[in-house]
């Protein structure tokens, strides 16, 4: 195997977990968004902090190993190449959007954790932030950018 | 030379809905196992948590098994007319290994998932279920290994 080859096995096992781990975190979001109990509400975005050992674990391997076989493959690539510089700036986007709508989910989730302890009743006002708009954008907007760099990855426009 | 640097355009579209399918179905399989380890442990929770296992599993690991395993064929198929000799390599071997052998483990999985959810997250089926997910995401990482580095290439 070539040092090529190497690479790529570690560049592809980044995207795995990092796309593995959004889909972890959007599948428990939804999951929360059909229930109405807080305990229930609470245990399933209480699970959504497992993905990011998994997200986390992806975008450092996607990054590192992405620039280097940028660097190393060979093949005519540079870090001047449109599909490299829009596979970073959606690369960061992501990141940026997934951070920003983990701290408002995770503020749902306090209230969750806390309305369970006292009164594990359906409650309107847990219901309307768990269906803010503006964190669920950010949430799922963070997955559909990472699927759009999966795609630059293979059709690399202009390459 | 690598099968990447000779891949031409026709390939690309196949290429990342396998990509997709297979990325997809691993954080499929992990949630199901996740959430049933979660009922197992969960005491109030552990009906829903078991019914949503289940639920995954049919809304997310079936659909993506497929595209993964039909969009896997179309790629062959699209390889096969330039490299004629592709059948007899390893990597290619594993992928079908996993690929079609994988449609007994994910059944399987199913099964142990429904079980576990019509007993109301109770009894021996959640154990199935955990070792099944475990070996079917090992399996899956055999299987982007050989797919992506191609040892014997």
């Amino acid at each position: 195997m070539s040092k090529y080859d190497w690479l790529l096995f570690f560049h592809i096992t980044g995207a795995f977990f990092l796309v593995g781990g959004t889909v972890m975190a959007g599948t428990f979001t939804i999951l929360a968004l059909r229930r109405r109990v807080p305990s229930e509400i609470a245990q399933l975005l209480g699970l959504v902090r497992l993905s990011l050992p998994f997200i986390y674990a992806g975008v450092t391997l996607t990054l590192v190993f992405g620039l280097w076989l940028v660097h190393a493959a060979g093949q005519g690539y540079s870090f001047g190449d449109a599909w490299v510089i829009a596979a970073l700036v959606i690369w960061v986007a992501a990141n940026a959007a997934g951070g920003m709508g983990g701290k408002r989910q995770e503020a749902t989730l306090a209230e969750a954790k806390q309305l369970a302890a006292t009164n594990d009743e359906p409650n309107g006002e847990l219901a309307t932030k768990l269906r803010d708009p503006v964190g669920l954008a950010l949430s799922f907007g963070s997955g559909l950018m990472v699927f759009a760099v999966l795609a630059l990855m293979i059709w690399k426009p202009g390459a | 030379m690598s099968v990447a640097v000779l891949r031409p355009d026709s390939w690309d579209l196949p290429l990342f809905l396998h990509v997709l399918g297979a990325t997809l179905l691993f954080g499929g399989v992990i949630v199901v196992l996740v959430l049933t380890v979660a009922a197992r442990r969960g005491q109030t929770a552990s009906p829903m948590l078991a019914r949503s296992a289940f639920r995954v599993w049919l809304a997310v690991v079936v659909p993506t098994f497929l595209l993964m395993r039909i969009a896997g064929q179309w790629i062959l198929s699209r390889e096969e007319k330039q490299l004629p000799d592709l059948d007899n390599k390893g990597w290619v071997g594993v992928g079908f290994a996993v690929g079609d052998g994988g449609v007994v483990l994910i059944l399987l999985l199913g099964i142990a998932a429904w079980l576990y959810a019509r007993r109301a997250g109770t009894g021996r089926a959640a154990m199935f279920a955990i070792v099944l997910a475990s070996i079917y995401l090992a399996a899956l990482a055999v299987a982007w290994f050989a797919m992506s580095a191609k040892p014997g290439s």
